[in-house]
């Protein structure tokens, strides 16, 4: 007994003191100053809870599970204290460890301990602080197998299900926007301002519960009436925020159309796309050719040849739109027939490389695209002399753009395409063997993705009024793919949480910009091992994801939980 | 229906043999119509071909060759070449390693390569610091070696724990599962050494013995070239002795070829992966400190595109077939090297090039130069 508890204990102590160590050298403590040690205690208990879960043949509180946690959390908080220990001894002594880890300063370190940076370097701490730490850590460990035994007493007693607790996924949406409009008027507030921050996080709340609740609710007419209710709630949305917390909104939602498109790529067809962002690209500077030739020197020089004015724009936004989104989906066209005979792994890399080339041409080819320094003064979209520029009409058309996506992306996912598409992605052989065309089928979901991302392109041009080549790097397309993969692949309304969580978080959490694709990156690796279907994810996908990996889905998620209690389990939601 | 007077058309007869053989190797039977549909694709995907070769050509008959360089200058450009395909073979041959076994491209392969470049960079640090550079040859040699086994061990750590903690749990899930994952644990590897490290870059100092190089002529060769190629072909040596001779080089084979079967024979699957991985991330790590000394300096982000490339040496030459990596990479250091002054194109496009190589490759001869035909599941 004491032996496992013990042994368990080293393994599940040494991983928490890798993932400390980790924190701290990124320089996590500084950011935190006072709060770092009781954080990291909390991020180490999260951990021992994660780990201790997992294993059943720990049993009792007093027993080996208890003896475990302890000896992982002292063991965790020893290492850690032996570690910073060591660190602030070399500072102390005027080591400038900051030439090897950036972050060791001073400043990060004597968070750790509560400290002004100052008492770090004169040395005098007080062994005080190392017990904290180590108490502290401990404490984790106690608290992490407390949490383990309270969650395996209530599985054994089985809770009756609350009829009425079904109302309550259903309420939330109108309960957060209540907040976001009791939290005031709107004002002009711009980042720094807190109240606004808070606003910007109930808005986009209440966007994502209300996407849970749409999906919640049973068939029949409450349903229609309360996807009515969210309709207009979301409409009104934009009326009810400010500027920022509006131009924030209007990436997001930009991101969801351009999100919805790569879905289509991605999701319905299979076809790993990794440079989808060169038809983002493609919609935003053919949209600039049009509204801003002046930026272009050689459309001057060719506009002048032909005695046309070069002073404004040629195409208004909306003549515009045919045009742009034909260029991008004949760029989907021209990137789709090469690649043809690609699949999965070689087909990423090759588009990868497209979407590369593609920037690379912007970078250089100087006399059309004026190169680095970007085409500027692109013309907002406007009507009837009214000018849609300001955020909050650009939030409107990019809600509007989104639905008028998500609704074609709908219908094509239960068309005859759609069906092809997804017989295409599960086995090409066999999809060619029941007759579908390939050829035809991969273009149009190349050409389709492409359109969609051209019109994303081309309101983010509107929205930015200046683009840089800059703005299309390979990041676009990560950001674009791991929203659609977090949200659930091949899922409608998984797309628009994935663009709220990847795209509007970061905004509401300024301070941690830093670590933004650290964390995204983790939380790839982790979807894929914990939950590889997303959030919310597409029903059929789910289900074959869940048949693949069967001894995988034993393993409860955090996240789980989430459709469960958003009504029913998700075979019950089979009428969407 | 379609054998009827098929003993009066032979080249008919050979045309219709050919497509039953292809539909019996095929896992599934489309009809004999739409695989003469399929031939006339690739026969127009052939012509496309010749055209694309004969217009380079033409190119370089007419743009490169007019341009009048010397003949040293052919040559040097030669040498780099070979030089930095030695390096990009290094780290090819872990891409390939990887998928001849799993099936997978480790897309953060680039990145363990990184981490080797910085873990030789703080080794060479220590040896400076120690003062063994300022010492005699025999030191400095010493130190040298030394510093290419640091970026090994610490490349090999990287790889390992991205094995364990990215890629073994998504063992048997659909394919563009670890892939996501790979790309994932690419993006952690690069931000995460910039959030540790910083964004400086870190200079790596050539000590003085290694300086400078020898001339022949015109021709100027830099010894860290020579030995950064002497390293490379040594090390790729070892790798084919240990995969073509030794046991675990056996089992390794015996893996990639059919998993299940390999288990059954007592092999230990997992182990036998993990140690694919010690191999190919041993073999980046030195590639790390090799390019550290030949690009001076290491950062965050300087495994991406080299990365990159080596996998496009490892298509170029078969992915999954050994000695197709290694020529395949110094192809493409060739090609590189030689490409935008043949073409006659600023070297700002050099990543253009290698990139269209890639994609060229995958569209006229996905099986690589080396490579055999895989089956269309694989490619």
């Amino acid at each position: 007994m004491g032996m496992l508890a013990a042994r368990h204990g080293l393994r599940t102590g040494a991983l928490a003191f890798v993932l400390l160590t980790y924190l701290t050298l990124i320089g996590l403590p500084g950011r935190l100053a006072d709060l770092a040690m009781p954080v990291l205690a909390g991020v180490a208990a999260i951990f021992f809870w994660l780990v201790l879960r997992r294993n059943p043949q720990l049993g009792g509180i007093y027993g080996s599970l208890g003896g475990t946690a302890l000896w992982a959390g002292l063991l965790a908080g020893g290492f850690y204290a032996v570690l910073t220990a060591f660190f602030a001894g070399l500072l102390a002594n005027g080591v400038r460890v900051q030439l090897v880890f950036d972050k060791i300063v001073p400043q990060n370190l004597a968070a750790l301990y509560a400290v002004m940076p100052g008492a770090l370097l004169s040395g005098e701490l007080s062994p005080v602080g190392w017990l904290r730490q180590v108490g502290l850590l401990g404490l984790a460990g106690v608290a992490a197998a407390l949490l383990v035994a309270g969650e395996r007493w209530l599985r054994r007693r089985e809770l009756p299900p609350l009829a009425a607790l079904r109302w309550l996924p259903l309420l939330l949406p109108f309960v957060l926007l209540a907040a976001v409009i009791g939290l005031g008027s709107p004002a002009v507030t711009f980042g720094g301002n807190n109240q606004g921050t808070i606003r910007l996080l109930l808005a986009m709340l209440a966007v994502g519960s209300g996407i849970f609740a749409a999906r919640a609710v049973r068939p029949g007419g409450a349903r229609r009436v309360l996807w009515a209710l969210l309709a207009a709630a979301l409409v009104g949305l934009p009326f009810l925020l400010d500027q920022f917390q509006n131009s924030v909104m209007g990436i997001v939602f930009i991101f969801v159309m351009m999100g919805l498109g790569l879905n289509i790529v991605v999701g319905f067809a299979g076809l790993l796309d990794l440079g989808y962002v060169a038809f983002f690209a493609i919609g935003a500077y053919v949209y600039a050719f049009l509204a801003a030739p002046f930026s272009s020197p050689w459309l001057i020089a060719q506009l002048q040849g032909w005695g046309l004015p070069v002073s404004g724009p040629l195409v208004s936004f909306w003549l515009a739109l045919p045009l742009t989104m034909v260029a991008a989906g004949l760029g989907g066209l021209l990137l789709g027939i090469p690649v043809l005979r690609l699949r999965g792994d070689y087909l990423a890399i090759v588009t990868l490389g497209f979407g590369e080339i593609i920037r690379l041409f912007m970078l250089n080819l100087a006399e059309l695209t004026n190169g680095p320094r970007g085409l500027l003064n692109i013309a907002p979209p406007t009507v009837g002399g009214y000018s849609l520029g300001n955020p909050r009409d650009i939030f409107l058309l990019a809600l509007a753009g989104a639905a008028l996506i998500a609704l074609v992306a709908n219908r094509l996912d239960g068309s005859r395409l759609g069906r092809a598409w997804v017989a295409m992605r599960e086995d090409e052989d066999v999809a060619q063997a029941t007759g579908i065309h390939l050829v035809y089928t991969k273009l149009m979901a190349f050409a389709i993705g492409a359109l969609f991302a051209g019109l994303a392109g081309q309101l983010y041009a509107a929205r930015q009024t200046n683009i840089f080549p800059e703005n299309f790097s390979l990041f676009v397309s990560i950001d674009a793919l791991s929203l659609v993969i977090v949200g659930g692949m091949g899922s409608i309304p998984g797309v628009v949480l994935g663009a709220l969580a990847l795209k509007g978080l970061p905004e509401v959490l300024r301070g941690v910009d830093e670590y933004r694709i650290v964390t995204f990156a983790a939380l790839l690796v982790i979807m894929m091992i914990v939950r590889p279907q997303g959030i919310l994810p597409s029903l059929r996908r789910g289900r074959e994801l869940q048949e693949q990996g069967g001894s995988r889905a034993d393993q409860p998620s955090v996240l789980e939980t989430l459709p469960d209690n958003a009504g029913g389990s998700p075979l019950a939601q089979k009428e969407r | 229906m379609q054998f009827a007077g098929m003993a009066l058309q032979p080249l008919k007869a050979v045309r219709i043999y050919c497509e039953i053989r292809v539909m019996v190797k095929t896992p599934s039977f489309p009809t004999l119509v739409r695989l003469r549909q399929a031939s006339a694709v690739r026969w127009w995907v052939r012509l496309l071909g010749v055209v694309l070769l004969l217009l380079l050509a033409w190119r370089v008959a007419v743009v490169g060759l007019a341009e009048g360089y010397p003949a040293s200058f052919w040559i040097s450009q030669t040498l780099n070449g070979l030089v930095l395909g030695g390096v990009y073979a290094l780290i090819a041959l872990g891409y390939t390693l990887v998928y001849g076994i799993l099936l997978m491209i480790n897309f953060a392969h680039g990145d363990v390569m990184m981490i080797g470049g910085f873990t030789g960079f703080f080794a060479l640090q220590l040896w400076i610091g120690v003062g063994w550079l300022d010492g005699s040859a025999l030191w400095v040699v010493l130190a040298l070696v030394l510093t290419v086994v640091a970026g090994m061990l610490g490349s090999v750590l990287a790889g390992i724990t991205l094995e364990r903690v990215a890629y073994r749990p998504l063992r048997g899930a659909p394919r563009l599962v670890p892939l996501i994952s790979a790309i994932g644990a690419s993006l952690f590897l690069q931000y995460s050494v910039l959030l540790i490290f910083g964004v400086t870059p870190r200079a790596y100092t050539r000590p003085a013995l290694i300086e400078g190089g020898f001339r022949a002529g015109d021709i100027f060769v830099p010894y860290t070239g020579i030995i950064i190629f002497i390293v490379s072909l040594l090390l790729m040596l070892a790798l084919y002795l240990i995969v073509q001779r030794s046991k675990l080089g056996r089992a390794m084979r015996a893996v990639a070829e059919d998993k299940s079967t390999a288990a059954l024979m007592g092999i230990n699957v997992d182990q036998v992966i993990v140690f694919t991985f010690i191999l190919g991330s041993a073999l980046a790590g030195a590639g790390g400190v090799l390019l550290g000394f030949h690009n001076t300096v290491v950062k965050f982000n300087s495994g991406f595109i080299p990365g990159l490339k080596a996998f496009t040496a490892a298509v170029l030459g078969g992915i999954g077939n050994i000695p197709g990596a290694m020529v395949g990479a110094l192809l493409l250091g060739l090609i590189e090297a030689l490409g935008p002054s043949a073409l006659g194109i600023p070297t700002e496009y050099k990543d253009i090039i290698a990139f269209s190589v890639l994609v060229l490759i995958l569209i006229f001869r996905p099986s690589g130069l080396l490579g055999e035909v895989l089956s269309e599941k694989k490619a």
